[in-house]
């Protein structure tokens, strides 16, 4: 009795102390990069300025000029959001195929599926580059759509796949035995009851594709290029523009970080293929 | 139409894009990969244009082999990737432990939590090496000299300045040179990862069977064996998931090691092919073909180790 009467006093006042606190370390980085964006470039790198300073919007009304922030964002969120349409558009009727007909490859299928994930970008970055310049696709939002569409390709997959086994295989029978056709059976009955999945799978894959950052750095330069590729060519300003550069970093992570609180438990869910529950 | 034919035909599209996508720049590489090719040769253009003529055998391979950044590439990304893979996964199972119980705020520390994971990688590296890593105008620089002048300033005491005279001024660490690039790397993909870990074992402890545990206390079990042989073997296979999710993750990085030091003493193997590939092709693709060995590697491991649970 001892024991829990210990982990109680614990409980009380060392956990949730330990915990925010733990929070707040995690946190701070963040908390720290919004907090120099409404800092001007010079008092960003002053130590008296650390805390207490005067606040300005000059970082973020400047953005455009400094850094063409808006067309990066564009870009971004074309590739992003077309990327996410069509791995869903490619991934949906696959995963239906997977989930309600399963046959004796499709364990082995979705496991080649996962492995694809595994082969290093690095290893086809020359013939990617070869291949896009000679068919004229590099630096398009066609080819950056497609190769995100395609690298999350698998976990899309996977993910719907984990929803859909959940639907009651019943309820397609017996749409089947109704006469309906597989494309009625999809959009009638597939769709709207597994539309929670459906969203948190897109969520997810948006997240991806616009936090992607290495076929967006090495097949873009200008026309296509992604808020990754903008930050990572500022990646040294050497204190300088500590404070703009602050503020098109939160532009650019902002939304994001906002709507993954959304979708914690979908990420749960979906990364780990429905395994941990 | 069949029925068993259709459901074949609606995973094709799926199917076969993957093939294509993996087969071709893959099949390209392999090519590559024994032929002479770099981009720019006044003294040989023969061998500016890909052509079986060419041909090289395993000299590529033998080039890669012999040259002192490849072993150091590989010795780097298995640093790295194991690092990383500690770090998260002994973080990840303190918080999560710690924050699994009900306390004032518990919502607000998980969304505090989580934020760091859907941070852009480019933006988390270009965050961590200049406002808080730079050795002079970020928080380390500042925290470093304002230590330094309140040393000062104990120095300037009457008795004990004797003392603190004895201690030495701290220096600032540059996280950008040789040998400190990779900590700042597993530093900042640490920050970024402990939370998914994290996200992922409290899931998994939230479906502890607490009739055990509630036996387990009865019983006179201490924490630490409570932790030990109930909650510790339950977190099994989601240790095994997180291992492996960012195991595929980490064996690909780049954009952070582009960014804080663009590879000097910290390159691993795609950012050697990337250093390759800016004139050998060859070189490149040769390196490209070992990453892959790597990571089969390390896949057909993880998968072994993972993929039972999956298809249950």
């Amino acid at each position: 009795m001892a024991i829990v009467a210990q982990t109680s006093k614990f409980s009380t006042y060392g956990r949730p102390v330990l915990a925010w606190g733990v929070g707040l370390l995690f946190f701070f980085p963040i908390f720290w990069m919004v907090l120099t964006s409404f800092k001007t470039d010079a008092d960003a790198v002053k130590p008296e300025f650390l805390f207490f300073f005067t606040p300005t919007l000059e970082n973020y009304a400047n953005m455009t000029q400094n850094y063409d922030y808006w067309r990066f964002a564009t870009n971004s969120v074309i590739t992003s959001v077309f990327a996410t349409l069509f791995s869903l558009a490619v991934g949906i009727p696959a995963a239906y195929a997977m989930a309600f007909n399963p046959s004796r490859g499709t364990k082995d299928v979705l496991m080649w599926m996962l492995s694809t994930k595994m082969l290093p970008a690095a290893a086809v970055l020359y013939p990617m580059t070869f291949l896009t310049k000679s068919m004229g696709l590099f630096d398009t939002h066609f080819l950056i759509i497609i190769v995100l569409s395609l690298i999350n390709l698998p976990i899309v997959v996977w993910m719907l796949f984990t929803y859909f086994k959940e639907i009651p295989k019943d309820i397609i029978e017996a749409a089947k035995m109704d006469g309906v056709n597989t494309w009625g059976e999809i959009k009638e009955i597939l769709i709207p009851l597994a539309w929670g999945g459906i969203a948190s799978t897109a969520l997810l894959t948006f997240i991806f594709c616009w936090n992607e950052a290495y076929w967006t750095v090495r097949l873009t330069t200008i026309d296509a290029a992604t808020l990754s590729k903008l930050i990572e060519g500022n990646r040294a300003p050497e204190g300088l523009f500590f404070g703009r550069l602050s503020a098109v970093s939160t532009a650019a992570v902002g939304p994001i970080v906002v709507l993954g609180w959304f979708c914690q438990k979908q990420l749960v869910q979906g990364l780990t293929f429905g395994a941990v529950k | 139409m069949s029925d068993r034919k259709l459901p074949r035909l609606l995973q094709t599209p799926a199917v076969l894009l993957l093939l294509v996508w993996m087969l071709v720049p893959l099949g390209m590489t392999l090519y590559f990969s024994f032929i002479r090719y770099v981009l720019n040769s006044s003294r040989r253009p023969e061998w500016t244009s890909p052509s079986i003529s060419n041909w090289r055998g395993f000299g590529n391979y033998e080039f890669v082999l012999k040259s002192k950044d490849f072993l150091l590439a590989i010795e780097n990304s298995l640093i790295i990737v194991c690092s990383i893979l500690f770090l998260t996964v002994i973080l990840g199972i303190m918080i999560a432990v710690l924050i699994n119980k009900t306390f004032a705020g518990q919502g607000i520390v998980r969304v505090l939590l989580i934020s760091p994971f859907f941070v852009m990688p480019a933006v988390n590296a270009v965050l961590w090496i200049n406002m808080i890593l730079d050795p002079v105008l970020g928080l380390q620089g500042i925290a470093v000299a304002g230590i330094n002048d309140i040393l000062d300033g104990l120095r300037a005491m009457p008795v004990l300045g004797g003392f603190f005279s004895l201690w030495p001024d701290l220096a600032p660490i540059s996280f950008r040179a040789t040998q400190t690039s990779a900590i700042a790397v597993i530093m900042m993909v640490t920050w970024q990862w402990t939370p998914f870990a994290v996200l992922i074992f409290m899931t998994s402890l939230q479906s502890e069977d607490q009739q055990q545990k509630e036996a387990a206390i009865l019983d006179g079990a201490s924490v630490w064996s409570q932790f030990r042989f109930l909650t510790l073997p339950h977190l099994g296979r989601p240790i095994a998931i997180v291992v492996m999710i960012q195991a595929i993750f980490h064996l690909s990085l780049y954009a952070e090691i582009e960014i804080v030091s663009r590879g000097n003493g910290n390159k691993n193997l795609p950012y050697l092919i990337g250093e390759f590939a800016n004139n050998n092709i060859g070189a490149a693709s040769a390196t490209g073909i070992f990453a892959v060995i790597l990571a089969n590697i390390v896949a057909i491991f993880l998968l072994r180790m993972v993929g039972k649970t999956l298809m249950e």
